[in-house]
C-alpha cells in the first residue's frame, strides 16, 4: 500500500532535461525525503508522481500500477498552501469527499476527524485569509488526508514558514503521520529537516536531475536534532549535497 | 459568499417583476396623453408602422400623412381656436440696436411680407393664372413631391401680415397657466402681466407703414445701400411660405435687402431658433410661431444683458397646424394612455394641444 | 484608485463637495453682477445650485396644471433604472457564460475574441439608431445592455484566466474532473471579477440608457427629462436631472461595492 517506484524517469521540458534516468522507491509507510538544489527537478518528481505531468522515458508506479493521468490515491501539499480562499477552513477539507460524490454528513464527519487531528478545533468556519501561515498548512494537510490517499506528496510544504513555527510543524506531521500511517515523499532543501523526518534521504543532483546518493537513516523515533547520531549523519548529508549545490550556483 | 447572491438576487428579480408588470398595466381612465417629441419625418413614418397613435404639427406634415392613408384629420388648429396667431416675423434686439438703419430695413421686411401674403392669397384660388407657380413653390419649400398634398397643405394655413396682439396675450396667459415659465426668471422680467409683456414684444408700426407704402414704386423706396440680413426660418414649414416666396420672387432683393440664411437655419423647432440663433446673436430676423418666443425670451434670457429679447413687426400665418391622428381613433380620448408626436415643449403645437385636451378635461404629459 | 476611509477621509469627501458648491454659486453670482466671466462660456446663464436645489425639490413629484401632467423626477428615475435592471440582468446572464467559456477554453477564446474585440469598442450610443430602427420601442433595454455585456465578458474573462493555476492543480489532486473545476474552482475564482465587471457595466449601462433616452419614445426617463427642460429653457431642472443622474450612479457604483466587500470577503 503506497508503494511508488521511479524507474529510469526522464523529463524534458521545452530546451531543458529536468530529469535524467531517475530510479528509487518509496516503501510502504516509509517517510522519504527528497533532497537537492535549486532547479534539480525535485518537484518535478512530485508532480510525476501525482500524475499532473508524464515521463517521456521510464515508468512510474504506485502499487505496480502505472501511474496514467492525475492520481487520485495521492494527496498533494503544495509550499503556498493552495487552500481555496472562498471557502471556509471545513469546506476546503470537504472539497475531496464532495468530489467523490459523499453525503452532507460523510462529507462532514471526515472534516472534523481531520480538523480534530490536525489540532484545528474550533477553527473549523474560519476562512484561509485569516489564518496563520502554520495553520493554514495545517489545512492543507488535513485536505489531503482527508481524500484517503495511500501516499503523501509534500512540496517543501514548510519553506513560507519562519523557524520556530516550521519546527513546531515538523512535529505536528511527525505525530499525525504516526496516528495515520501512510507513505509520505518530501521535498525539501533543508538538511536539517530531511535527516529529522525521514527514514529515507534521497539526495539529487544539481540539472540535470539524477539520483546522487540514498541514505538510511537508522535513529530511532521520537529523534533529537541534537544528538550526536544524528550530527554524524547530517554531516554526511551536507557533504553529499554541497558538491551539488555549488554545481547548480556554477551553471 | 452564498448570502451576497441571495440578496442581490431577490432585489434584482423583485425590481425587475415590477418593471414587467408595469409594462402590462392596463391604462386607466385618468393616464395622461403621452407626447413625445420626435422630428415631422418621424411623425410620419411612425404613424404608419402604428407605433404612434398620432401627431401634431404644422403643415405638410399632416397633407403627407393623410395623402399616404396612415392617418386621418382629428382636429384642425382653426377649430381649437379660431384664427389663433402661429408664425410671426421677429427682430434680434441686440441686432435692432446696433444697427443705425433697422428701423427702415423693418419697414421693408414688413412689406414684403404683405406682397408675398397678397401673391399666396391670390394664387391659392385655382384658377388664378399664379396657381401652378404657387403650387410649385410649395412643393420646393416643404419637400414635396405629390401636389395634392401641397394643395391640402396650403387649405388649412391663413396667411397674414398682421400682428395680432389679444392672440398673443391670450398665449402668454395660457402658457403662464400650464405652468410652463421658469417663476425666477418671470419675476426678473418684471412684466405685470400677460398683456403688458404682449404689448412689449409686439408692434404694428411696420406693418401700417407697409399698408400705406404699399403701392408706392420700389425703386423709389428701396434702401439707397443695400444690407445683409442674416435670416432664420424653420425646416419644411409651410406657415412660412411667404418669406420664400419673398425670397424666391426677390420681393426682398428688390426693397435693398439681401437675405443670408442664418447659421444654423433652418432649424428644427421655435426653440433651437431662439436658443441657438437670436440667443447667440447667429439670426437678425427669423420667422417661427409665437409660443417659443413667448416661452424663450423668459426662461432661455439673461436678465443682465437681455441677449434673447425680440420683438415682433409682422404676422406670417395664422392655424396651420393639425392633429392627425390614426385610423381607428375617433376622439381624443381615445389618444388616452397612447403616445403622441409633437415638434417638442414649448411648441405651438404643445400649447393648441394642450389647450384642446383642456376642453375635454384630460391630461396631457410631455 | 484608493480612497482614504476612515472617518478622516469621510469629512474631507463631505468637505471638498461643500466647496465645490461654494465656489460653484459665487462664481456664477460674480458672473451674473459683472465682476467676474470667463471668455467663451455664458457663466451667467448656469443655475446657482440654490436655484439647482430649488428646481430639484419642485420637480420631484408630477405637477399637474389643468392639462398639463408632468412627471416628477421620482418617475423618471424609476422608468429609467427599470432599464438599466432589466438590461443589466439580461446582460449578466449572457455575459457570464461567455466569459467563462472565452476565458477558459483555447478555442472558443480563439473563436469568439475577435469578434468581441471589435465590437466592445464601438460605443453604445453608436448603436442607437441602429437599434431604433430595429426594436418597435426603441431598443432602449438593449442599449442598456451593449453597455454592460463588455464589461461583464471583459472582467469574466481576465477573472478565468487569472486563476491560480496551483488550485486547479490541488483540485485535480484532490480528484476533480474537468467539468468540477470549472464549477467548483474557475468560477468561485473569478466570482469578485465577475462582480467587478458587473459594477463597472452597471456604471456605463447608465450613462449610455441617459444618452439613449434622448432619443427614443418614451415620455419617462432621466435622459428625455433632461433634454425637455432644455428645450424649455428650464435650465435649473435640466442641471438638477444632471446632478440626479450622478448621484444615482455613485450610489449604485458604491452599493455593489460594499456588498462586494461584506460578502466577498476572503479576498485579502
Amino acid at each position: 500500500m503506497g508503494r511508488l517506484v521511479l524507474n529510469s524517469v526522464s523529463r524534458k521540458f521545452n530546451n531543458f532535461q529536468a530529469l535524467l534516468n531517475v530510479n528509487f522507491e518509496v516503501a510502504d509507510g516509509e517517510f522519504v525525503c527528497l533532497l537537492g538544489p535549486s532547479g534539480c527537478g525535485k518537484t518535478t518528481v512530485l508532480r510525476l508522481a501525482a500524475g499532473l505531468v508524464a515521463p517521456d522515458e521510464g515508468s512510474i508506479c504506485l502499487d505496480d500500477k502505472k501511474i496514467n493521468g492525475v492520481n487520485k490515491e495521492c494527496g498533494f501539499v503544495f509550499q503556498e498552501y493552495a487552500l481555496f480562499p472562498w471557502r471556509t477552513v471545513k469546506e476546503n477539507i470537504e472539497f475531496g469527499p464532495q468530489v467523490k460524490g459523499m453525503t452532507k454528513t460523510e462529507c462532514e464527519s471526515i472534516s472534523k476527524h481531520y480538523i480534530d487531528l490536525v489540532g484545528l478545533s474550533g477553527f473549523e468556519n474560519h476562512y484561509p485569509k485569516e489564518l496563520s501561515g502554520g495553520m493554514k498548512q495545517r489545512v492543507g494537510i488535513a485536505r489531503a488526508y482527508a481524500n484517503n490517499p495511500k501516499l503523501l506528496l509534500m512540496d517543501e510544504p514548510f519553506g513560507a514558514l519562519d523557524a520556530q513555527t516550521r519546527n513546531l510543524m515538523q512535529g505536528e506531521l511527525l505525530r499525525i503521520w504516526e496516528t495515520e500511517h501512510i507513505s509520505v515523499l518530501f521535498v525539501t532543501h533543508s538538511v536539517d529537516e530531511a535527516v529529522y523526518l525521514a527514514d529515507k534521504v534521497v539526495v539529487m543532483s544539481a540539472r540535470p536531475g539524477k539520483v546522487k546518493e540514498i541514505f538510511d537513516i537508522k535513529l530511532t523515533r521520537p529523534r533529537i536534532r541534537t544528538s550526536m547520531e544524528a550530527n554524524i549523519i547530517r554531516d554526511s548529508v551536507l557533504k553529499s549535497l554541497v558538491t551539488e549545490i555549488k554545481m547548480a550556483a556554477n551553471k | 459568499m452564498k448570502n451576497l447572491m441571495k440578496i442581490l438576487f431577490v432585489v434584482i428579480i423583485a425590481i425587475f417583476v415590477a418593471g414587467c408588470l408595469e409594462n402590462k398595466k392596463t391604462p386607466e381612465v385618468s393616464m395622461p396623453i403621452n407626447l413625445v417629441k420626435m422630428s415631422g419625418q418621424e411623425m410620419i413614418q411612425r404613424l404608419g408602422t402604428g407605433e404612434i397613435a398620432g401627431f401634431i404639427m404644422w403643415e405638410p406634415y399632416p397633407a403627407i400623412a393623410v395623402t399616404k392613408e396612415d392617418g386621418k384629420y382629428l382636429v384642425l388648429s382653426g377649430k381649437i381656436w379660431k384664427d389663433h396667431p402661429c408664425c410671426v416675423v421677429a427682430y434680434d434686439d441686440d441686432w435692432y440696436k446696433k444697427t443705425n438703419n433697422s428701423d427702415e430695413i423693418l419697414k421693408r421686411m414688413a412689406l414684403s411680407q404683405l406682397k408675398s401674403v397678397e401673391y399666396i392669397n391670390n394664387a391659392k384660388q385655382s384658377d388664378s393664372p399664379d396657381h401652378d407657380q404657387l403650387i410649385n413653390y410649395t412643393m420646393q419649400f416643404g419637400q414635396m413631391t405629390d401636389p395634392v398634398a401641397a394643395n391640402l397643405s396650403l387649405a388649412d394655413v391663413e396667411f397674414v401680415y398682421n400682428t395680432n396682439v389679444a392672440g398673443t396675450t391670450t398665449f402668454i396667459q395660457r402658457i403662464q397657466d400650464f405652468g410652463i415659465f421658469d417663476p425666477n426668471k418671470w419675476n426678473l422680467s418684471g412684466y405685470k402681466n400677460a398683456s403688458d409683456y404682449a404689448n412689449s414684444l409686439v408692434t404694428n408700426n411696420y406693418v401700417d407703414w407697409a399698408v400705406n407704402n404699399k403701392d408706392e414704386n420700389v425703386s423709389k423706396i428701396a434702401l439707397k445701400e443695400p444690407v445683409n440680413i442674416r435670416y432664420a426660418y424653420l425646416v419644411n414649414d409651410i406657415h412660412e411660405l411667404p418669406f420664400y416666396i419673398g425670397w424666391q420672387k426677390g420681393y426682398y432683393r428688390d426693397l435693398g435687402i439681401n437675405i443670408v440664411i442664418a447659421e444654423g437655419a433652418p432649424f428644427q423647432n421655435g426653440a433651437f431658433e431662439m436658443q441657438q440663433g437670436f440667443k447667440a446673436n447667429t439670426v437678425d430676423v427669423g420667422s417661427l410661431g409665437i409660443p417659443p418666443v413667448i416661452i424663450h425670451r423668459i426662461n432661455s434670457n439673461d436678465f443682465s444683458n437681455d441677449d434673447t429679447r425680440v420683438g415682433v413687426i409682422a404676422g406670417m400665418n395664422n392655424e396651420g397646424s393639425v392633429i392627425v391622428v390614426a385610423n381607428n381613433i375617433t376622439s381624443l380620448k381615445d389618444l388616452q394612455g397612447k403616445t403622441v408626436g409633437f415638434p417638442g415643449p414649448g411648441t405651438i403645437q404643445h400649447v393648441l394641444f394642450l389647450m384642446e385636451a383642456d376642453k375635454e378635461g384630460l391630461k396631457v404629459s410631455y | 484608485m484608493k480612497f482614504e476611509t476612515g472617518k478622516r477621509g469621510l469629512l474631507i469627501n463631505i468637505l471638498s463637495l461643500i466647496v465645490f458648491t461654494i465656489v460653484w454659486q459665487i462664481l456664477v453670482i460674480l458672473a451674473r453682477n459683472d465682476i467676474f466671466n470667463i471668455p467663451f462660456i455664458r457663466l451667467r446663464d448656469i443655475p446657482t445650485p440654490v436655484e439647482t436645489w430649488y428646481a430639484l425639490v419642485g420637480s420631484m413629484f408630477t405637477r399637474i396644471y389643468g392639462p398639463s401632467f408632468t412627471y416628477g423626477i421620482i418617475n423618471h428615475v424609476y422608468a429609467s433604472l427599470q432599464r438599466v435592471i432589466q438590461g443589466g440582468i439580461i446582460a449578466f446572464i449572457i455575459g457570464v457564460p461567455v466569459g467563462i467559456g472565452v476565458g477558459y477554453s483555447k478555442f472558443l477564446g480563439n473563436l469568439f475574441n475577435p469578434i468581441i474585440e471589435i465590437v466592445r469598442n464601438m460605443p453604445p450610443m453608436a448603436w442607437i439608431p441602429l437599434s431604433i430602427f430595429i426594436f418597435v420601442s426603441g431598443g432602449s433595454i438593449f442599449i442598456v445592455f451593449i453597455g454592460v455585456v463588455f464589461p461583464i465578458i471583459l472582467n469574466t474573462i481576465q477573472g478565468v484566466k487569472s486563476t491560480d493555476s496551483r488550485l486547479i492543480d490541488a483540485a485535480k489532486t484532490l480528484g476533480a474532473s474537468e467539468s468540477m473545476i470549472v464549477k467548483k474552482v474557475v468560477i468561485p475564482s473569478a466570482f469578485p471579477s465577475i462582480i467587478t465587471g458587473l459594477r463597472i457595466g452597471i456604471g456605463v449601462g447608465w450613462m449610455a440608457i441617459v444618452a439613449a433616452e434622448m432619443v427614443i419614445r418614451s415620455p419617462v426617463g432621466l435622459g428625455y427629462f433632461i433634454w425637455n427642460m432644455g428645450d424649455l429653457g428650464r435650465y435649473s431642472e435640466m442641471v438638477a436631472g444632471m446632478v440626479v443622474i450622478g448621484v444615482i450612479g455613485y450610489i449604485m457604483n458604491i452599493s455593489i461595492l460594499l456588498l462586494q466587500r461584506r460578502f466577498i470577503n476572503w479576498v485579502d
